[in-house]
């Protein structure tokens, strides 16, 4: 389980690779939070290497989100699997994020 | 007999007789920590006894709890007041140089050496330690004795005994640290069993909302305290309420939030019969306590009256609730808006027809479809789906029960990694 940060142009883009757990997501927030802090606004998480979200990972997502728009940024998802996509759909998470089916399409007017 | 040979054999008496004296020593002392498990009972007598046979008429064991940069006494020989604790880095303390040294300190009488005021004459003073199983000796405290009612400096047999008999304090005091921090388990897993039990009392038995409704319920938490939760309300002699949750992590915080969704759901579901109002009325009362805390709640309500045939629904992110027919495939009732806590929305509700007697509305959490087998694979909501369907006539405990022997098939002995909570009603 890994965390990767790129940037492409002004958004950081942040692969996850395994899962997004309770066991590491503090490590996901953190990251964001220092690049945040040293002024990105534009951030995109990528799940194309994702294979489960457990309910305290998807509280990190909301949480970041809430916490980047409060700076005037946006916080996007890419690349869902099925599973995730509907586990979003079930729970109207879809309703909270910006989420796109591949890192192009997420990064298209961004 | 020569003279010389009647002064060896006097010599080797009374080397004997010190021996003696010695052995006798260390017999005693095992004796004294064999039969007591009180550290500083045990720690006074065996000052009483070394002190007495090295002719020390003052004499101090201290010990150093870990993490900590003082030496506190635990037993004392020969002064007048209680003893004071004592930096570990205290230049003058020579119990705090032989524990800092790792060394026995032993200083004879004609020696000059300042000291706070304990000392008079020869001092021996030797650093209590201790190996455990990986091999590394760890300081434990110190010994220190003087005021010999010889005079005489401290010979190097009275610095091997008392390095034995410090060795014998250090197995004593570590014995009773690790008893002291038994109890302390103890006591933290009673508590805990206590916080499960109080836990489970707060969910309410399907009695509650007998004879409008029947319903069965089962919480099994994947911690001894977890985080899903259920309720069930009478509403009116027609209308009953259900009530499902799963806050977003486990242990003590989960179960504080559960605790308080349920106490604050209990008053709201009394103030209305609409499922919408009751969830906005429940997330005013939650919001600070979600916000602060990063949590959320995934949380389904619904109001079943069997008078006017309807279950109208509220859901904020809760993904398994479903109505299941005598026919047909089951209806989910899903979200109608995000989990509380992740949304400041006002949620929205929806009603659905029920039948009276015939409808099931189940209500299940993500503990159960998430359920792995030895194989990696989990449950899933099919089988979940397809147990209930084909356990439908049958009354609402027998339906949780077939639903947990499937669960106990697909996951055999591996224990649960989320909370799994079922309630099944018919009304």
């Amino acid at each position: 389980m890994s965390f990767t940060l790129k940037k492409n142009g002004d958004v950081v883009v942040v692969d996850v690779e395994g899962q997004l757990i309770v066991g590491n997501r503090q490590e996901l927030k953190q990251k964001v939070l220092d690049e945040l802090e040293k002024g990105d606004r534009k951030f995109l998480i990528d799940f194309a290497q994702t294979g489960y979200i457990d309910s305290s990972g998807l509280g990190v997502l909301v949480s970041l989100s809430k916490k980047i728009r409060e700076h005037g940024g946006e916080l996007r998802l890419a690349n869902l699997n099925d599973d995730l996509q509907t586990l979003f759909e079930l729970t109207k998470l879809d309703t909270l994020f910006q989420i796109a089916d591949t890192r192009e399409r997420a990064l298209e007017g961004f | 007999m020569s003279r010389d040979l009647e002064l060896e054999i006097e010599n080797a008496a009374r080397e004997l007789a010190e021996r003696y004296e010695e052995i006798n020593l260390l017999y005693t002392i095992s004796e004294i920590l064999g039969r007591t498990v009180s550290l500083d009972r045990a720690a006074t007598t065996i000052l009483r006894e070394v002190s007495e046979t090295v002719g020390a008429r003052r004499a101090a064991i201290y010990t150093c709890e870990a993490g900590s940069d003082m030496l506190d006494p635990i037993a004392s020989v020969g002064v007048p007041d209680a003893l004071p604790s004592v930096s570990l880095s205290d230049p003058r303390n020579l119990a705090a140089r032989a524990f800092r040294g790792r060394h026995s300190v032993v200083i004879a009488p004609e020696d000059d050496v300042t000291d706070d005021g304990f000392r008079i004459g020869a001092v021996l003073a030797v650093p209590i330690m201790w190996t455990g199983e990986a091999g590394r000796p760890e300081l434990l405290g110190a010994v220190s004795l003087t005021n010999r009612s010889t005079g005489a400096a401290f010979s190097a047999g009275d610095v091997k005994l008392v390095a034995a008999i410090a060795t014998q304090i250090g197995s004593a005091i570590q014995n009773a640290r690790l008893v002291r921090e038994s109890i302390e388990q103890q006591r933290l897993l009673q508590e805990v069993r206590l916080a499960h039990d109080l836990q489970m009392k707060l969910l309410p038995s399907g009695d509650v909302v007998a004879p409008q409704a029947e319903a069965s319920a089962r919480v099994v938490p994947a911690e001894s305290v977890g985080g899903d939760f259920y309720h069930l309300f009478r509403l009116t002699p027609s209308a009953t309420g259900v009530m499902i949750g799963d806050v977003s992590s486990h242990g003590y915080r989960a179960a504080l939030i559960m605790a308080l969704a349920m106490s604050a759901a209990a008053i709201h579901a009394q103030s209305t019969l609409d499922p919408a109002a009751m969830l906005h009325a429940l997330l005013y009362s939650l919001r600070e306590e979600l916000s602060n805390t990063e949590m959320f709640i995934t949380l389904f309500y619904g109001v079943v009256d069997r008078q006017n045939r309807t279950l109208q629904y509220a859901n904020a992110g809760h993904p398994h609730v479903f109505c299941c027919r005598p026919t047909g495939e089951p209806e989910r009732l899903g979200a109608l808006d995000p989990p509380l806590g992740m949304s400041d929305q006002a949620p929205t509700s929806r009603t659905v027809k029920w039948t009276p007697e015939k409808d099931l509305l189940v209500l299940f959490t993500d503990g159960i479809t998430d359920a792995l087998n030895d194989a990696g694979q989990p449950m899933g909501e099919r089988r979940v789906l397809d147990t209930i369907q084909r356990y439908a006539t049958e009354p609402a405990a027998v339906i949780v029960d077939r639903v947990f022997d499937a669960l106990s098939q697909h996951t055999g002995d591996i224990p649960p990694r989320d909370d799994l909570t079922l309630v099944v009603l018919r009304s």
